[in-house]
């Protein structure tokens, strides 16, 4: 059995930092879904984003074993940050948006996978997660930013508000309205509210 | 309607940044006030479904890291 399964992720970096990459190895399963969705909500282009959340990885590895790794705050929001900034400045650099396709030419955003589910009810939440993927890319962009930064990126609303220069109060606001936009958004589009849709 | 301040409160909660003291204050009133409760609900239900909307990268983009890391260690 792993013994590093239900270690903190301060413990992880802690062992990490002292040579041990199965602590690595077990930092980067449990947070690579949230960075690279981060990334690609921003950049619109998995092969991008698998690019992206590499380098957000290799900056935090280089960070850790170079003994600058400050022990404040979580893990998680932190290399979130890192992987946000990395998209930020692509986004920035390139100001366009890219197609989005695979190498099978199909679309980046049917590729979701589920078990244990049949062929139709897979087929309604890929459907269903993919829509919803487009709807966070229509909302505000202060909206838009706020969500990705809490609900992805695992920041706290402080950290939101300080990031972006507001009071935390309008970092809720923002998010307020970026989930009720959303809803409604959802509604006017017909996705369906069925609680099946939300387990994995 | 619920005010503002107690929508801001809500979404700290379904966030799990919400103080102790807020948290019981706030799960007492949702015995009291059905449309706070249902409003709870959603939003655990929107978020939920915030969750199944990530993605993941491929195994290929996850080795290269390990690898890069483990070279590293390998030079010093």
């Amino acid at each position: 059995m792993n013994t590093t399964t239900q270690m903190s992720d301060s413990a992880l970096v802690s062992l990490y930092i002292q040579g041990n990459e199965s602590a690595f190895e077990q930092l980067v399963n449990r947070h690579k879904n949230k960075v690279y969705t981060t990334i690609l909500l921003i950049v619109k282009d998995s092969y991008t984003a698998e690019d992206l959340m590499q380098d957000a990885f290799i900056k935090a590895i280089h960070t850790m074993k170079g003994g600058r790794y400050n022990e404040e705050g979580k893990f998680s929001s932190w290399i979130c940050r890192i992987a946000h900034n990395l998209a930020i400045d692509h986004f920035r650099k390139e100001k366009r948006s890219p197609v989005i396709t695979l190498e099978d030419g199909s679309n980046v955003f049917n590729t979701m996978s589920f078990s244990e589910d049949s062929a139709e009810s897979l087929q309604i939440k890929e459907d269903t997660h993919a829509r919803l993927r487009e709807l966070i890319q229509t909302l505000p962009q202060s909206q838009r930013e706020v969500l990705m930064m809490r609900h992805y990126a695992d920041m706290s609303f402080q950290e939101i508000a300080d990031a972006t220069g507001v009071s935390i109060n309008t970092a809720l606001g923002r998010m307020r309205y970026a989930l009720i936009n959303l809803r409604k958004k959802m509604l006017k589009s017909n996705i369906a509210y069925d609680k099946n849709l939300y387990s994995e | 309607m619920i005010k503002t301040s107690t929508q801001n409160e809500l979404i700290q909660y379904v966030y799990d940044e919400l103080a102790e003291d807020a948290c019981t204050q706030l799960e007492s009133a949702f015995m009291q006030d059905t449309e706070l409760a249902e409003g709870c609900s959603e939003l655990l239900r929107l978020q939920q479904l915030l969750d199944g909307a990530s993605k993941v990268p491929s195994k290929r983009s996850v080795q290269n890291i390990l690898n890069y890391s483990k070279s590293l260690s390998l030079q010093s």
